[in-house]
Order: structure tokens, then C-alpha cells, then sequence
């Protein structure tokens, strides 16, 4: 196959793949008079695909204790403040496996679906701004090429950044030194999905369309009103597609250069989020620098785009796999951690891991639920290897804390025993019945939206 | 060869004694944890007739405070009915379906505003009223009673983030706040005097973090429910349970029915 014939399908298949997911556009059920997110809240965790996750240390290697750390307390809500905790959001729910949540949305704090108001009334109070100014999540694929940091690159450091996503963005407690370290390492070993389609220096390679062809030299074609400026001179090609510059481009004030790499799965695009894909892109600044564009000129603006914005695999179906993989990672933190008696790592790690457990047990429905038939005894099975899991690790933290260093050496063994064989055998038979599979993902929704639909309130 | 033989044999005597003088302690509580039980079922059973009642009179405040009325009762008794009878728990307390039992009729009376429920109602009267016939004679074994206990204390421990089983009625802490008195009772009931004859400072961990859940559920307001520490306390609370049942002579309880 050729690339442009593998281009063609990675772009369907990223469209199939949207397609899919607005298709079953299912809000998260926060509901009730109850909840400590607002009513409506999207947080999309019920999405059957996520975006795949690519490490540049995998390349060549393995991750460090360092970047899974980092991983760790990235997806913990405890490293953020109270409502956080509380709610059950991390960094990993707008940033999921390093990407952006395109369908994140929060009533009061999201003027569309992929934003954020960052100094907005909820998280931290004492930020709020009393301005409704969301942001656009962004993905952080790459993001050790990309600085400056923050929507108007007012971080030269990747580190001040994430220390004020923490504590003033979310009033997180001070971390540590150590705990910011390990989330810089992560951010930075999170590279771009790999496109066959870009070369050396940025410049298309392969075998391209003459749309495609035709788009990248009206990308460094001078502006007609003004040959200092092109498209190519904010997006250097050769730099990922960035100038690590800030610039106003009559958006509402100074912003810097986003990549344009993997851009594709990054809508919605611009700093505010304003716009769903490339072609409201390319006639806003058509308009805004009378570039007088033919609408072949713009259509093939939007290919090469399309072409320089594409990735190899940019979501992967969620399982049982998936997650597992992701506990075995934490849990080398944790084995590390009962070594070395570090009570804190090993709460952390305890609260982090065992929160993913319970989540995953979810996925196994109860015999409470009726939307789901068959499968009981395996599904029984499958939560309850889930749960012992979960109190073997409590029983870790517990015999950390006495100091009992021996026993939770043990009762780790006992852990990583489980995870090896026990459990991923008894999810994988369980699995048809789960809420992996796409039939009773959708059956359990329906009930569940059956519910929230008989109040008078919309949702 | 032959003195290990008659060790052993001693030892296993000795052993046997140990969980016949539990056994009998906790056959004991287990007759003293009836009266509970019977009168949560009652209480459960007496709401869900009012509620039939109010329904039929097309009184919606009235209904809803016979709903609250029954739930409560339903809830109390968790550790029995998640522990003995889990095809009438899918019968009663089917969840998220809007199909049968109590969740059915939550989201009529307290999501629709209708009081067009008797079918539902019907069914739950019938369904209580033949689990309260039988309680009188069902054999309460205190394994059975401990694995529900286990169970229902891990279940607390979730995350109501997201508002709960319960949500459209806004009662979900109602729930938790019952489910821990039902704990709170069935171990004090049936377990703690046999426990602390061989394990005082069990016996105390298991009354202290059953007092720490009793306190992070008293604040007024669901989403102030400490979640991590309700999380961890119920968990330190199973993995207390688990220890006590080998002392107790008991199978180590397993989290789901049927697991075993």
C-alpha cells in the first residue's frame, strides 16, 4: 500500500473514528442535585476508543521509573485540590493518555466541547477571574518541542507551567520537587504519533496528492499584503510546525504558534477553541490577511494540513489490555517504592492503581444490572479477582505504614502473581460480557440514560 | 512419624474446639441479628405498602416519603439480602434499569413527577412481603453474614462522584449512611464478642473504622463525603473482616456472591 494510499485510510479512519464517537455521544451521567461535578458534565470516560499514547523511550527502550512515576501522579486526582479530589478529575481527564479530550465539556467552565476555563469559578475560586474565558485543551503529544507553554506561551518552563496548572489552576497542595520532576519527564517522553507522510525538514514525502503538493507551496507563499508574513514563517515546517513565538493574529490578543503535527485529532483549533476543523481555519485567515484564496486554493490548503496533521493509529480500542498494561507500569513504581519504605509514593501509587481497579470493575456489570444478560459467573469472577486485587494493594499500604516491610514485600509478590496470569485470564473470559464490547457498552448506557431522561431537566 | 500423627491430631482437636466454641458464640449472634433483619424487612415492606397506598390516592409528596420510608428499611438489611438472597436483590434493587423495583419507581415519582407506579409497587409489595414470610425460618449462618457484611463494606467504599445509586432522588448518602448501620449492627451483633476473646486489638481496629465510615457520612451534603478517605476506610475496614474470619473459624469472605 502505498502512503498516500495509507494517508487516505489513517484520514478515514481518524474521520470513522470521530464519527463514532459523536455518533454515540453519551454524557457521562453526572446528574442529581447531588454531584460535585456540574449536572451534565462530559468527561467522555465511557469512550470505547482512546487515543493511543506513543513513548519516545519505548522507541529504543523502556520507560524510566522516573516518567511512570510521573504517569502516575498525572492520573491521580489527589495530586490536584479538593473539588478535584472529589469530582475524580486528574490531568488525565482533560489530557487523556497525553492527548486532549476533544468531548470534554463542564457547564460554567466550557463554552464548547474541548475547552476549559482555566481561571474559572470552580476548581480554585480564588482564580477565577470573573471572566468566561475557556481555553482550548490541548494535547501535549511532543510537547518537550513545543515551548512556550500555556495557550499565550506566558511559561518558557514546562515546570513553572505544570506547577501552575496544579496549584493555582486547580489548588493543589505544593507538590513536591520530586513529584514535579517525575510529571516533566512524563509530559516530555510523550512524542508525536508518527506520519510517514512528513521528511526531512517537515517537507511532504512519499507519494503525495497534487492537492497536497499544491498546499504545501501556497504554505510558504508570501501573504500578497504583506510578503514578510506566510504560513510556513509562525509554522516553521523544520521546527514541528512551531516558531516558539506568540503573535497576534487579531484572535484576541497574543497566542503562540500551535504545532501543527498529529493536528488533525486536535480540534477544535485556535486558542478559544473557536473553530471545528481546517477549513473555517484557512478562511479565517483567507479573510483576516486578504490572502484572496481560489476555493482550490483553500481546498488544498486543507489537504496539506490534513496531510501534515495525520498520524499512524491515532486511537486504540480500550480493554482489559490496555489497562492492565497501564497498572503493570504503576505497579514498577510501587515495587520500588515498598523497597525503599517511601509511605508517600506508596499511598499514591495505592490511590492511583486502586482507583483504575475499581473503575475496571465497572466495566464487569453486577447481576444488579439487568441491561446485561449472560456471562454471570465470569463476570462474578472477574470483578472479585478485581477487588482482591484492590485489597492486596490496600494490605500493602497498611503494612507500609506499621513498617511491616516483609509483608508487604509479600503481598506485593502475591499482587504481581495475580497480574501476571490470574486476572488477565479471567477478564479476557469475561470480556463478551463486559462493557468493552460495544453491544453491552450500549445496551448499559441506554438503561442508564432511561433513567436520567424521566426527569423533567435536560440533559 | 507416629507422635506427628497424634499431634496433628491434637492440634486439629484443639482447633475444632476453637471453632465450636466460636461457632456457637456466632449462631448465637446470628439469632440476635433476626430480630433486625425482620424488622428492616418490615419497615421496608410497611413503606412499600403506603407507597402503594399514596400512589393510588395519586399523592405525590406522600409517595415519595413511603418510598424514602421502604429504601431505608431495603438498605439496612443489605448485609443479609447481598449476602442470602441476590436473585431477589436483582428483583428489588435492579440498577441503572429503569425496569423493576426501586429504581423504577424513583424515577417515576421522583424524575417524572407521576405517581402512575402500581404495577412496579405491586411487584415490589409482593417481592418483600415473601422475603419477610421467610425470614423467620431461613437459616442464618454467620459465614453468610460476614461475606455480606465484606461485601456491602467494599461497596460503600465507591464513588459517588457522579450521584449515586440513587441520584434521581437525591438520597444516595440516605443509602450509605443505612448500609453503614447495618454493618455497624451485624458486627457488633454477631461478630465482636467472639473476635475479641482471641483478638482484642482486631476486634478494636474493626469498631474504630467501622465509627471513622459512621463519621465521614455524617456531613449533611453528599459531595462533601470525603472520598478518598471513605475509600480507604472501608477498604482497611474489608481487609480487618477478611483477617477476622480465619480467627473466627470462617472461610475468608469472598467481595462477590457466588465467587466462591
Amino acid at each position: 500500500m502505498t502512503s498516500l494510499h495509507l494517508r487516505r485510510g489513517a484520514l478515514f479512519s481518524g474521520l470513522a473514528v470521530l464519527v463514532l464517537l459523536l455518533g454515540q455521544a453519551v454524557a457521562f451521567p453526572v446528574d442529581g442535585d447531588k454531584t460535585v461535578l456540574p449536572v451534565s458534565t462530559e468527561l467522555n470516560e465511557d469512550a470505547l476508543d482512546k487515543p493511543r499514547e506513543v513513548f519516545q523511550s519505548e522507541r529504543t527502550g523502556r520507560k524510566s521509573y522516573l516518567v511512570n512515576l510521573g504517569d502516575l501522579a498525572f492520573n491521580s486526582p489527589g495530586l490536584l485540590g479538593p473539588v478535584a479530589r472529589q469530582g475524580g478529575v486528574s490531568c488525565g481527564t482533560c489530557h487523556v493518555n497525553g492527548a486532549n479530550n476533544s468531548k470534554f465539556f463542564m457547564p460554567k467552565m466550557s463554552s464548547r466541547p474541548g475547552t476549559f476555563d482555566t481561571t474559572g469559578p470552580l476548581f480554585n475560586p480564588k482564580a477565577n477571574n470573573l471572566a468566561f474565558d475557556p481555553v482550548r485543551i490541548p494535547s501535549l503529544r511532543g510537547a518537550r518541542y513545543l515551548a512556550p507553554y500555556g495557550a499565550d506561551g506566558r511559561f518558557a518552563s514546562l515546570r513553572d507551567f505544570v506547577h501552575n496548572v496544579i496549584t493555582n489552576e486547580f489548588a493543589g497542595p505544593e507538590p513536591s520537587p520530586a513529584t514535579l520532576d517525575a510529571i516533566v519527564a512524563y509530559i516530555q517522553d510523550i512524542d508525536f504519533l508518527p506520519n510517514p507522510s512528513l521528511g526531512p525538514a517537515g517537507r511532504l514525502a512519499g507519494k503525495i496528492s497534487e492537492a497536497e503538493r499544491r498546499g504545501e507551496a501556497l504554505f510558504s507563499k508570501p501573504f500578497p499584503h504583506d510578503p514578510s508574513l506566510s504560513c510556513s514563517g509562525c509554522h516553521v515546517p523544520s521546527s514541528g510546525f512551531v516558531d516558539h513565538q506568540q503573535h497576534d493574529i487579531g484572535s484576541g490578543g497574543l497566542f503562540k504558534t500551535p504545532t501543527l503535527r498529529n493536528a488533525d485529532f486536535n480540534a477544535p483549533y485556535f486558542h478559544d477553541g473557536r473553530f471545528d476543523d481546517f477549513n473555517q481555519v484557512v478562511d479565517y485567515f483567507d479573510r483576516t490577511f486578504q490572502l484572496g484564496l481560489s476555493t482550490q486554493d483553500k481546498g488544498d490548503l486543507v489537504a496539506y494540513l490534513t496531510a501534515v496533521g495525520d498520524g499512524t493509529q491515532p486511537y486504540e480500542r480500550d480493554g482489559a489490555g490496555a489497562t492492565l498494561k497501564e497498572i503493570n507500569d504503576f505497579s514498577s513504581v510501587l515495587a520500588i517504592a515498598v523497597t525503599a519504605g517511601d509511605k508517600d509514593t506508596v499511598a499514591l501509587a495505592v490511590d492511583t492503581i486502586g482507583r483504575e481497579l475499581r473503575e475496571l470493575t465497572e466495566q464487569y456489570p453486577d447481576r444488579k444490572n439487568t441491561s446485561v444478560s449472560g456471562g454471570e459467573e465470569h463476570r462474578v469472577l472477574a470483578r472479585n479477582s478485581l477487588k482482591e486485587l484492590v485489597l492486596t494493594l490496600r494490605r500493602i499500604e497498611m503494612a507500609v505504614g506499621a513498617g511491616r516491610t516483609s509483608d508487604a514485600t509479600t503481598e506485593l509478590r502475591n499482587f504481581r502473581y495475580l497480574m501476571a496470569a490470574a486476572v488477565p485470564a479471567l477478564l479476557a473470559s469475561a470480556e463478551p460480557w463486559s462493557l468493552f464490547n460495544q453491544d453491552v457498552h450500549d445496551q448499559h448506557y441506554a438503561a442508564l440514560r432511561q433513567v436520567m431522561q424521566s426527569k423533567h431537566v435536560s440533559h | 512419624m507416629y507422635k506427628m500423627r497424634v499431634a496433628t491430631c491434637l492440634l486439629l482437636a484443639a482447633l475444632a474446639g476453637v471453632r465450636d466454641a466460636h461457632a456457637g458464640a456466632l449462631e448465637d449472634g446470628a439469632e440476635r441479628y433476626r430480630p433486625y433483619l425482620i424488622e428492616s424487612v418490615a419497615s421496608a415492606l410497611a413503606g412499600a405498602r403506603a407507597l402503594q397506598e399514596r400512589a393510588a390516592a395519586s399523592d405525590l409528596p406522600g409517595a415519595k416519603k413511603a418510598w424514602l420510608s421502604a429504601r431505608a428499611g431495603w438498605e439496612r438489611s443489605e448485609v443479609f439480602t447481598a449476602g442470602f438472597v441476590p436473585e431477589l436483590d436483582v428483583q428489588i434493587d435492579a440498577w441503572p434499569n429503569a425496569d423493576s423495583g426501586f429504581h423504577a419507581i424513583e424515577a417515576r415519582l421522583f424524575g417524572a413527577g407521576s405517581t402512575d407506579v402500581a404495577a412496579d409497587v405491586a411487584g415490589l409489595v409482593q417481592h418483600l412481603n415473601d422475603l419477610h414470610g421467610k425470614l423467620k425460618d431461613i437459616k442464618l449462618t454467620p459465614q453468610g453474614l460476614l461475606d455480606g457484611t465484606v461485601r456491602l463494606t467494599y461497596e460503600v467504599g465507591e464513588s459517588k462522584a457522579d450521584g449515586g445509586e440513587s441520584r434521581i432522588s437525591g438520597t444516595s448518602l440516605d443509602d450509605m449512611r443505612n448500609n453503614i448501620a447495618g454493618i455497624d449492627f451485624a458486627y457488633h451483633t454477631i461478630f465482636s464478642a467472639a473476635l475479641n476473646t482471641v483478638d482484642g486489638k482486631l476486634d478494636e481496629m474493626v469498631s474504630n473504622r467501622i465509627e471513622q465510615l459512621e463519621a465521614i457520612v455524617a456531613t449533611p451534603y453528599l459531595p462533601h463525603v470525603d472520598i478518598a478517605d471513605l475509600r480507604r476506610t472501608s477498604e482497611e475496614l474489608v481487609v480487618a473482616l477478611q483477617g477476622a474470619s480465619a480467627k473466627l473459624g470462617l472461610q475468608r469472605p469472598t467481595l462477590e456472591a457466588q465467587a466462591r
